[in-house]
């Protein structure tokens, strides 16, 4: 009566649920957050960064093919439109403290993110990077949502334009303080717009744990700098591209 | 909860639609924040179910895009090949874009703040 299941048929319903990749996903992402959180913070103890490698490492070692493990981690992928909506919300806090500095921010804005293609992509072509490499520098300073949805209308690919995000937040919250120091930039606003541009999501974070003026403006600078790149790097890249040869 | 999640839907339904009938160059969902965004700017004020949803989804943005870094493994041989590239790139252009960002911002506010002290004193 009680025919015993063999494990490995066990497995091969579980590996074959859409579940499972959500499960690894979702847990190694809530162990990551638990060890940030307990390491006070540390941008070097990034839980996005935490959850890919262990979730690489999980699927590496079950030999689950990526097209698999996406099938059930796409729910979570969907979100991010959802999210890059929500940014209106943060984008509209800081309008109301932008009174009379709106001009400076956006002049700001551009040239910061300016500055950011414009180095990523000379760089990366100088020292012989491929071309997939170099295409993905473009969107990599705009936070991740919005920098997946211009890697795919540059058709180039989103996958690496994400990880260099991540890289490009954790890089720029560990620095930011360093170098705005360095600088002499002390006004909260300032150093939280700057931040905003070059460190994302973790230098917002990190950015609300010093002052809360400074987490307010980065917060608002990443959302509009989203903006302003969705819009312009296609436009811009439309007229440039066939000049660069890429 | 859910009235917050069901608006951010609703603009990014209406903003997927704008993007795909007129403006295919700019993604739906950046649209979709425009749009939202607007609507604020008129109400003036913000709901509190949906800023509690827009919070939620700041504080954990870095789950969303776990799935699509993943597929980093596909591409490791050709990053393992161009690492000093990577790293280089990287690097410079986060010192230089945060640097600039606030330099340019010090120096117009600085140059502001200068020309309604002129103003003033006329």
């Amino acid at each position: 009566m009680n025919k015993r299941i063999p494990i490995s048929e066990i497995w091969v319903y579980l590996s074959g649920d859409p579940l499972f990749a959500l499960i690894i996903t979702l847990a190694t992402y809530q162990l990551g957050y638990l060890l940030y959180v307990r390491a006070k913070r540390n941008p070097l103890v990034n839980p996005v960064a935490i959850s890919v490698i262990l979730t690489c490492l999980a699927i590496h070692l079950l030999e689950m093919p990526y097209e698999k493990y996406f099938e059930g981690a796409q729910f979570v992928h969907f979100l991010l439109g959802t999210a890059t909506v929500a940014l209106a919300v943060p984008i509209y806090n800081g309008f109301k403290r932008m009174q009379g500095k709106i001009f400076h921010i956006w002049v700001a804005l551009t040239a910061g993110s300016t500055v950011s293609i414009v180095s990523a992509v000379a760089i990366a072509k100088l020292m012989g990077a491929s071309d997939n490499i170099v295409g993905s520098m473009y969107a990599k300073s705009v936070t991740a949502p919005i920098a997946m949805g211009i890697a795919e209308r540059l058709n180039v690919s989103p996958t690496l334009t994400a990880v260099f995000t991540v890289i490009t937040g954790m890089l720029g919250a560990i620095l930011a303080p360093y170098i705005l120091n360095s600088v002499k930039v002390h006004q909260w606003w300032i150093r939280g717009t700057a931040i905003g541009v070059g460190a994302h999501g973790l230098g917002i974070t990190r950015a609300f744990s010093v002052n809360e003026e400074a987490g307010v403006f980065a917060s608002m600078a990443m959302g509009l700098n989203g903006v302003i790149s969705a819009i312009g790097l296609p436009i811009v890249l439309t007229y440039l591209r066939p000049h660069l040869g890429f | 909860m859910i009235s917050g999640l069901v608006q951010l839907f609703l603009w990014q339904g209406l903003g997927e639609l704008l993007s795909k009938f007129f403006l295919p160059g700019i993604p739906g969902p950046v649209l979709g924040l425009l749009l939202l965004l607007t609507f604020l700017c008129v109400r003036k004020q913000v709901d509190s179910d949906l800023a509690m949803v827009a919070d939620s989804f700041r504080q954990h943005l870095g789950l969303l895009f776990v799935p699509a870094s993943v597929g980093v493994l596909l591409f490791l041989p050709e990053l393992q090949t161009h690492a000093l590239a990577v790293s280089t790139a990287l690097i410079v252009s986060v010192i230089l874009t945060i640097a600039v960002t606030a330099l340019v911002l010090k120096v117009l506010w600085y140059f502001s703040l200068k020309r309604n002290k002129g103003h003033r004193h006329e």
